[in-house]
């Protein structure tokens, strides 16, 4: 009898040790896999152009969509820069866990001029193809890659304007791709940090931020330094031209006016987070949305606060759009806001998944009362930018 | 934000920050500096689970012999472990339940730092959410991955090599001795497969991680030292013992050869704190003179 129980105990005992090593072993998986957010999927946002959308995929392709009959059309997916990945995918330019991208990530929204349209990709690449054919005309660079490219291009006056992540400015040929200038954007000690901010350029001058926490206004003509603002907090956002004032959000959690000119401040504004995504104006009204999930109605001439701000419940990375007198936002978690700048007050909102599952970071695009929205599960959403009616999705998955 | 990232993740990240302001935004001296307060803040866990590991190892001739004596009886062999057990107050799953209240705090730690890091847009992107409205949170960012001329946002061979040297060191210290070969043998497997698991890991990963364990390891080996000295380290091995531990040899031998199914077998006490000596271990009266010591 003593015997048995003595047997029991000890079974008691091995159990006991055996559940502590599979609870060890489980939380030790979960625990330790990735964390989200350490590779790169990309959040490029459309562009449209004679009814057709142009936008870049996780998969890292080129995708035309023809918003008429909604047929797709696919460049070529852009090479990896090699390395990366690592052997648990953990590292950038590969695919692997917490959801990064199979292909090169396109962080940069496409842009067109001429019969071209270009695309700057993760591998630290620029590309140009046909519009019609989606064939690939040039690269930039051919022979090697560049540091990561997270802004967009821009194109103006036959050039193409880039910032990459090794804190240089870059100025192509729009034809043919050839490198005119690069400038370094670097601090008063000479150290240049990445830049992953899509420059502006207007009047032969282009604004763009740096994580080194200033704004720079260069000569368009040779790359040559017109001024630099100091910040207190890395630029990543895209600044927005208007009438000689550049506003641009910083994350020291302002937004700053600055005097095109001369890069003097005129205002800033503070907000709880990160002024993230682009900044629209509209009849004398900067529109601003931040990452502590608030939308700022602020005066474009003094920045003074107009009204108390919109709360749409949710960060705003995504750069937004007007419809004719309403503006548009997303947050990140795919709820869309219309404000009616009249009255400015909420028009309608519209969330895009009830069960949260679509990530919304990249700007959005607008066409004929449409707004197109790309969600990071290869998706293009379609809502109607007057009534907030879902209007159906467009699969940009190059399987299906 | 769920309850694990507002009470764990959050708090660590925007320490991390903070802490990496003071020096300069580096981010490298934040990981050590707060490898460093974690693992004071775990001291008496890890303490318990270094002198729990000492005290096992001491008790090892006695399981040795227990081993030899029920060899064909496993079943009582079991019993009589957790009789000695409980007689020297060991509670073998006592040291895997302390690493289990540990392992989430040095999870969050590792979450925390990748997290910290923002190695991707966003990742970027995502550290937003975390941060406090603290001003010195936002003006420090972002941090500094210089370090010692090595890139924290980039794998590196070297420092994923020294992973897997401190790991190496740290395990061989603690590692308990076995008279049972086949424990002997996972001793052997362990103590080569997570270092080499680990470095793996590490040249996959940014070195702001191996640089989190490699400090991590150190303090542990250091720790280690001051409370049971070399451990695993200093012992050599059987076969290289050469003269020097010669008794040892023997009396070990003689012990094997002895027949152990009378009570009252010898056993060989291997403490390294005293000479080895031949003693007589009466399984029942010792451990009644022990209760009764109690």
């Amino acid at each position: 009898m003593k015997e048995t129980t003595k047997k029991k105990r000890s079974r008691r005992h091995i159990g006991k040790i055996l559940i502590l090593a599979v609870l060890l072993l489980v939380i030790g998986i979960i625990g330790f896999s990735c964390v989200q957010g350490l590779t790169p999927v990309g959040w490029s946002g459309g562009v449209v152009s004679d009814n057709t959308l142009y936008v870049g995929t996780k998969e890292g392709r080129l995708v035309a969509v023809n918003l008429a009959d909604g047929s797709r059309q696919w460049a070529a997916q852009l090479t990896a820069s090699g390395g990366g990945g690592g052997l648990f995918g953990c590292m950038p330019a590969g695919g692997g866990c917490s959801g990064g991208s199979s292909g090169v990530a396109i962080y940069g929204t496409p842009t067109f001029g001429n019969e071209l349209v270009y695309i700057a990709g993760y591998n630290g690449r620029v590309y140009a193809y046909a519009k019609e054919t989606l064939a690939t005309r040039w690269v930039y660079p051919r022979d090697y890659y560049l540091a990561p490219i997270v802004g967009s291009a821009v194109v103006s006056d036959g050039r193409v304007y880039l910032g990459g992540s090794d804190g240089y400015i870059y100025a192509l040929d729009a034809e043919t791709g050839d490198p005119l200038w690069n400038s370094p954007a670097a601090d008063e000690k000479g150290k240049t940090e990445k830049i992953w901010s899509t420059p502006a350029v207007s009047d032969g001058t282009l604004y763009i931020g740096s994580t080194n926490k200033n704004v720079y206004a260069i000569n368009t003509a040779d790359g040559t330094r017109k001024w630099v603002f100091p910040t207190e907090g890395s630029v990543t956002a895209t600044p927005l031209v208007v009438d000689s004032t550049v506003y641009i959000g910083s994350q020291d959690r302002y937004l700053y006016a600055l005097n095109a000119a001369d890069g003097t401040l005129k205002w800033k504004k503070m907000g709880e987070n990160w002024f993230w995504a682009k900044p629209v104006i509209y009849e004398g009204k900067i529109y601003a949305g931040c990452l502590d999930g608030k939308v700022y109605v602020l005066d474009a001439a003094t920045g003074n606060e107009l009204i108390t701000p919109f709360n749409p419940e949710g960060p705003l990375a995504a750069d937004p759009v007007i419809y004719e007198d309403n503006v548009i936002f997303c947050t990140r978690e795919g709820k869309l806001y219309s404000i009616d700048t009249a009255q400015d007050v909420l028009n309608w909102d519209v969330t895009l998944d009830e069960q949260g599952k679509v990530q919304v970071n990249g700007p959005l695009a607008i066409n004929d009362g449409i707004v197109y929205i790309h969600t990071q599960d290869l998706t293009l959403r379609r809502v109607n930018a007057e009534t907030g009616a879902i209007l159906g999705t467009i699969s940009l998955s190059s399987g299906e | 934000m769920n309850p694990w990232e507002l009470i764990i993740q959050q708090p660590l990240i925007n320490v991390l920050i903070v802490i990496a302001s003071f020096f300069g935004g580096n981010f490298g001296v934040s990981i050590i500096v707060l490898t460093i307060f974690i693992n004071l803040a775990m001291l008496p866990l890890t303490l318990s689970q270094i002198r729990s590991s000492k005290k096992m190892m001491d008790l090892q001739p006695r399981l040795a012999e227990l081993q030899k004596k029920y060899a064909k009886d496993k079943q009582k062999l079991a019993q009589e472990q957790m009789a000695l057990y409980k007689e020297t107050g060991i509670k073998p799953a006592g040291c895997l339940l302390t690493f289990i209240i540990q392992l989430p705090v040095w999870i969050a730690l590792y979450q925390s730092i990748m997290l910290t890091m923002a190695i991707a847009p966003e990742g970027l992107l995502n550290l937003s959410s975390y941060l406090y409205h603290w001003e010195i949170v936002f003006t420090a960012l972002p941090l500094s991955r210089s370090f010692l001329g090595l890139n924290l946002g980039e794998p590196n061979f070297i420092l994923a090599i020294f992973v897997g040297i401190t790991q190496w060191v740290q395990q061989k210290m603690a590692q308990t001795p076995s008279s049972d070969p086949k424990q002997s043998q996972q001793n052997q497997l362990m103590l080569w497969m997570f270092p080499m698991m680990f470095t793996l890991i590490s040249i996959s990963f940014p070195a702001g991680l191996p640089l989190y364990w490699v400090t991590n390891s150190i303090i542990r080996i250091i720790m280690q030292y001051r409370l049971s000295g070399w451990g695993g380290l200093s012992r050599k091995p059987r076969e290289d013992t050469g003269g020097k531990d010669k008794k040892y040899v023997d009396l070990i031998s003689s012990a094997e050869r002895k027949s152990t199914d009378d009570v009252g077998a010898d056993i060989v006490i291997t403490d390294q704190q005293q000479p080895p000596s031949k003693s007589r271990y009466l399984p029942g009266k010792d451990r009644e003179r022990h209760r009764r010591k109690r």
